[in-house]
């Protein structure tokens, strides 16, 4: 066990009323696991996902990161282990439109104090590159990439710097279905050789064949675990 | 990684309209502080020039120099006290060439010192400017209340007071026209003790000046027109930031997501403001430069490196300024906003 979500709670204010979102949530996240939270448009899996991550405050609950009560510590300290420990994978890549693919990820080594030499750095970004199939492109701005490649990159940036846990809502939500199987290898695969803990929102039922783990939420609550 | 360096790079267009905006201000902004010093020294030169010091006239004249008469014995207690101390008057009137035309001026006339020049009787010393006119040494030229004739016996360059050129008499002759053998004004150089006398009112250089009214009112205004463009720059980097900033509102949301410290961001526009704004300041402070060195001759101009450091520092500071209050709102974003946003 390297990531614990218990008894997460999130309300809204909304005006006068007040609209509890997660109603007591508890999920375990597992290095080299896949993870998959599938449920209906609403239900909250967004919410749980950035409440994970560290991206917003919980209203109840505890989050139990190596140890540590997520929710008990400050912003700055919050952010380094988002920038230290923790990838991101969102609908859309959300590349800096200024940095070429090679920058974007340098950039990633920068924001996680890579300990490496410029040299090494760059080799590594090769590497990484090579795993998700877009060293070719090394050189390219985002504005220059197909919507697969674009996510393929954003996936290199989530997991550069080694992430321990790997976050990713609805990562094919923008692909076709060939491209969406070819990202869901990617992510597996690298769960797997990385031994990341990884959590994953989709809509797609052809995705979950990917997951060690599925949980379906419904109404701010787990129903089943499968 | 300079983040900072990559984006300009990439975004050159607005990063170039954003810096011919605080060059053409701060341009304009030297400019009319070129023309306000231009002026300012047209308006009153004669004094400006003056090392530091005292001024005295009586307490009678009510600040207003024209209307002082010092005492004869009052005038020669202090000048033989005071070995580089000088006293002097000064009166508007007109002088005819030999065609007849009349050209205003500004008679000086002072006691023997180095501050002033001093000339003999039936001679006159004239500003540069009235040489441009067509004047040349040796010209005899007349005034109506004077019944002999000045010869003209030199040039001095600068000499400018009240926007006319400044014409030098001896004592005898400034009698002769104005009909007061007593003068306006005692000049006492800095470093010198100063004379106390209960008859006598004093003022430094800047006071002095202030109690010229048609100089004080021209300065004021021009300096408001200075002080009205340095706001309206800082207003104009603020609102171009703020642009900017909010075109950037999703991207500071998925660099924080991604754990890119706020500090980091604040100090990409940091780098980005200041180096547009001093490569900007410094095409600005060329050009006024170069301006300087070809205005046409009769244009009252005049911008010392001084002003201009001054200004450019002015500048910078209004620009971090406006840049950081604009960049407030990147504290504000949530790394959520822009990912619930969509593509950035
Ligand atoms: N900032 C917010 N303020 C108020 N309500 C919010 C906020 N964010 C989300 N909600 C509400 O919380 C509920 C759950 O939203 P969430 O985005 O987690 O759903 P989801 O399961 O991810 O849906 P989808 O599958 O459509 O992405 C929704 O009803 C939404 O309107
Ligand atoms: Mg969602």
């Amino acid at each position: 066990m390297i990531f614990k979500i218990d008894n997460v709670k999130k309300s809204y204010k909304n005006g006068e009323v007040t609209e509890e979102i997660l109603k007591g949530v508890n999920l375990i996240l597992r290095e080299g696991e896949l993870t998959s939270l599938v449920g209906a448009s609403g239900s909250g899996k967004s919410t749980l996902l950035t409440i994970a991550a560290g991206l917003q405050p919980a209203s109840d609950g505890q989050i139990t990161f190596e140890g540590k009560n997520l929710t008990s510590l400050n912003a700055e300290q919050v952010r380094k282990i988002r920038a230290h420990q923790f990838g991101f994978v969102f609908q859309f890549a959300h590349l800096v439109p200024f940095l070429t693919v090679e920058e974007q990820l340098l950039l990633m080594l920068d924001v996680s104090e890579s300990k490496l030499k410029k040299r090494e750095q760059k080799k590594e970004v090769d590497k990484i590159l090579k795993l998700v199939e877009m060293d070719h492109r090394k050189h390219a701005y985002p504005s220059s990439l197909s919507g697969g490649e674009k996510q393929r990159v954003a996936i290199a940036r989530a997991i550069i710097h080694k992430p321990k846990v790997l976050f990713a809502d609805e990562p094919t939500a923008s692909l076709d279905s060939k491209r969406s199987k070819d990202v869901m290898t990617l992510i597996s695969n690298l769960t797997k050789t990385l031994n990341i803990a990884t959590l994953i929102v989709t809509h797609d039922e052809e995705m979950l064949s990917f997951a060690d783990h599925i949980i379906k939420m419904s109404d701010g609550q787990i129903l089943r675990k499968v | 990684m300079n983040i900072a360096w990559k984006e300009m790079k990439k975004s050159k267009a607005k990063f170039m309209i954003l810096g011919s905006i605080v060059f053409l201000v701060s341009l304009l902004t030297f400019m009319i502080s070129g023309l306000a010093n231009g002026l300012s020294q047209e308006s009153a030169g004669l004094i400006k020039d003056l090392p530091a010091g005292q001024f005295y006239m009586t307490k009678e004249a009510n600040q207003t120099y024209s209307m002082s008469r010092i005492d004869h014995s009052i005038q020669h207690q202090i000048l033989s006290k005071q070995k580089d101390a000088t006293a002097f008057s000064i009166q508007m009137g007109f002088l005819n060439d030999r065609d007849g035309k009349q050209q205003s001026v500004a008679f000086v006339t002072a006691t023997k010192s180095k501050q002033f020049i001093n000339v003999e009787k039936g001679e006159i010393v004239l500003d540069k400017s009235m040489e441009d006119n067509g004047i040349k040494i040796g010209d005899a030229l007349t005034n109506n209340q004077f019944k002999g004739k000045f010869v003209v016996k030199g040039f001095v360059k600068h000499s400018k007071y009240s926007h006319a050129s400044v014409a030098y008499i001896s004592m005898e002759d400034f009698k002769e026209i104005y009909g007061t053998a007593e003068m306006q004004l005692i000049f006492v150089p800095e470093g010198s003790p100063e004379p106390t006398s209960s008859s006598m009112e004093s003022f430094s250089n800047h006071q002095f000046l202030n109690t010229i009214s048609s100089y004080k009112s021209e300065q004021m205004s021009l300096n408001m027109i200075i002080w009205f463009l340095v706001v309206i720059s800082g207003m104009l980097f603020a609102i171009f930031f703020y642009m900017m900033n909010v075109q950037k509102i999703g991207l500071y949301g998925i660099l924080k997501a991604i754990g890119v410290k706020t500090s980091s961001l604040f100090k990409i526009m940091w780098t980005q403001m200041v180096f547009i704004t001093v490569i900007a300041l410094s095409i600005a402070i060329f050009l006024s430069q170069i301006f300087t060195r070809v205005a046409p001759k009769g244009m009252p101009f005049s911008l010392t490196t001084e002003t201009t450091v001054q200004l450019s520092i002015v500048f910078l500071i209004i620009g971090f300024i406006g840049a950081t209050l604009s960049g407030l709102q990147i504290k504000s974003v949530q790394p959520l906003q822009a990912i619930q946003q969509g593509e950035v």
